[in-house]
């Protein structure tokens, strides 16, 4: 049998057939009851397929009838009348049986068609959709936002993530009083990872500076609020930094963000969001950041230096600590005018970048000690950094000084140490270890007020466990 | 023995073609026959209503024969039951040749089976 759709369609023929077929009875049994009225009739007697003649028809009452197979009966028209009837008869039962089974099938092709409705949602059935979207942009910004970076992902990402991060920046700001407690479980959770992560930075990266972690993670810990942008702008301006800086108008931004954030205390932000990368001070890797996250981290760093604290958060981009590895990255000796990694953060004098500070403290116990000390410097170094890198940005091309970051950043082998307030951004590189604990000196008095905070706890320990702290 | 599979099952292939288009003829024609039977019931049934007073003629290529009332309802009942006899015997070699067919498919589905584990070998082998 064919599907019902044929079926159906074939007993409609059948059915049409049938119906013309019944029409001409009809019309025959007129014409058989008025046929027998005259003895003759006049006609035009078609010749062939053009040529008429003039006749008559006589014998009205005589019907040659064929009966089928080839049989013909001469009847009577009266006869020929029953024939006719009892052909009705025949073609009215064939038709209902069609009739019937075009019913039956319709109801299966009827069927069909509602499935077909249903599934190309024209009728009234609706698929029911959960957008997950909201949901998801949710769960990002709350707590920190954590983005499971790709390499191959990432640079198309980064388009989309602009807008993204500015946004969530502005939605983490104003979630910032709800999802405090969620960020500080969050904060657990990447003080547990930078711990990591120290560790096997340690290993293999001691020049990289973990400045910009621990800027990204004390900006985290000072606006609670700003949190969640804190980190997304930690995430971004580390990445910016990285990958150096290139729009002014996104490091203007991000310095006003980071300039909230700065203001608090030189709190080590986290962002483990985009943290292989950030990490990789890099400019190449770093490139594959997130924009956002570099306009994060270039509002980060001019925020800092705007602010001139030594927060750290605030520091550009490069110095913005949102791993552990921005630690070492900041504590990077310069020898010689090259950018030597250390091997023990504990040595490392301090930064600029008080960033580094935080993460380093969050990242190892052991290094807490060291890394007070050094992070408080490292917050006036990266306040300071910012402050020249500032200088720089300004001078410089924004991208040149960005770029120019990054590769000092990712050099950064200690040049982070300032003795003074860096006139210029080469300083940072050029800067010798001598003058790291003048630096730290230095940085330290400056830290100090930023200390007062009880939320600076002049531990190393983990802004987040200090705020946590202080909280409860 | 891959190869000699193939062969095999394209072989089988073909009856199996040969086979149905057996059995698609064997339908048509007594799809046929059923609309003879139905036509020649009518006109048994016509012939019924008739009297001797009508003449009857067959029609033998152009030439209307005239045949008597009863001659003609003896030749359509003749026919009729021709045409019955027409359609058992098509609908029992329709059987038959169903069951060939059918039998001749889980042939080709055996040998079908058969190539594709000769085939996954050889490329094991190879």
């Amino acid at each position: 049998m064919s599907s019902p759709p044929n079926v159906v369609k074939d007993c409609e023929s059948r059915i049409l057939h049938w119906k013309k077929v019944s029409g001409d009875y009809e019309a025959l049994t007129e014409r058989l009851q008025t046929l027998p009225d005259q003895l003759s009739y006049d006609i035009t007697v078609p010749f062939g397929p053009l040529a008429f003649m003039p006749g008559k028809l006589v014998h009205t009452n005589e019907v040659t009838a064929l009966l089928g197979d080839n049989w013909f009966a001469k009847c009577s028209t009266k006869q020929a009348q029953k024939i006719v009837d009892h052909r009705m008869k025949y073609v009215k039962s064939e038709i209902s049986d069609l009739s019937k089974t075009m019913k039956n099938f319709e109801a299966r092709v009827g069927l069909v068609r509602d499935l077909e409705s249903i599934s190309s949602s024209k009728g009234d059935y609706v698929d029911i959709r959960e957008d997950t979207e909201n949901t998801s942009d949710i769960a990002v910004t709350k707590g920190k936002q954590r983005i499971a970076h790709k390499p191959n992902s990432k640079p198309k990402l980064d388009a989309v993530l602009d807008l993204k991060e500015e946004d969530e920046e502005k939605e983490g700001s104003r979630k910032c009083t709800t999802t405090e407690e969620e960020l500080w479980a969050r904060l657990d959770e990447l003080e547990k990872l930078e711990e990591l992560q120290d560790d096997h930075d340690r290993l293999s990266y001691n020049a990289n500076m973990n400045g910009e972690d621990t800027s990204s993670l004390s900006s985290e810990e000072e606006k609670e609020g700003d949190a969640a942008p804190a980190v997304n702008e930690l995430a971004h301006s580390e990445a910016r930094a990285s990958s150096g800086r290139k729009a002014e108008e996104a490091a203007a931004e991000e310095d006003d963000d980071e300039e909230e954030e700065g203001s608090c205390l030189p709190t080590i932000f986290f962002s483990h969001t985009i943290e292989p990368k950030k990490v990789r001070i890099n400019t190449g890797k770093n490139t594959m950041l997130k924009f956002s996250e570099r306009k994060e981290q270039k509002e980060h760093s001019k925020r800092k230096k705007k602010n001139g604290h030594s927060n750290g958060h605030s520091h550009h981009e490069l110095h913005k600590i949102t791993t552990p590895v921005d630690i070492y990255r900041l504590f990077v000796d310069v020898k010689n005018g090259e950018p030597v990694p250390r091997k023990s953060i504990l040595k490392s004098r301090s930064r600029e970048n008080s960033v580094c500070s935080d993460t380093s403290e969050s990242s190892a116990a052991d290094f807490e000690e060291g890394r007070r000390a050094v992070g408080r410097s490292f917050s006036h170094d990266e306040t300071t950094q910012s402050d020249t890198s500032d200088g720089v940005t300004e001078e410089e091309s924004p991208t040149a000084a960005l770029l120019h970051r990054a590769s000092r950043f990712e050099a950064f082998s200690g040049t982070v140490v300032e003795k003074e307030p860096m006139p210029s951004a080469v300083p940072y590189l050029t800067i010798s270890p001598p003058a790291l604990p003048t630096i730290l000196e230095r940085k330290q008095e400056e830290v100090a007020p930023d200390v007062a905070p009880p939320q600076q706890a002049p531990k190393r320990l983990s802004k987040f466990k200090a705020a946590r702290l202080q909280q409860n | 023995m891959a190869e000699a599979l193939q062969k095999k099952l394209k072989a089988e292939v073909d009856k199996f073609t040969l086979m149905q288009k057996d059995v698609s003829k064997s339908m048509s024609a007594r799809q046929k026959l059923e609309t003879q039977l139905a036509e020649n019931n009518i006109v048994k049934e016509e012939l019924d209503l008739l009297d001797t007073t009508n003449t009857v003629y067959k029609l033998i290529g152009p030439v209307l024969v005239k045949q008597d009332l009863e001659e003609a309802k003896a030749t359509v009942t003749k026919r009729l039951e021709y045409i019955n006899g027409e359609i058992q015997r098509y609908e029992s070699l329709l059987k038959d040749l169903e069951k060939k067919s059918d039998q001749h498919r889980e042939l080709l589905s055996s040998l079908q089976q058969e190539y594709q584990k000769a085939q996954g070998l050889a490329v094991g082998k190879v």
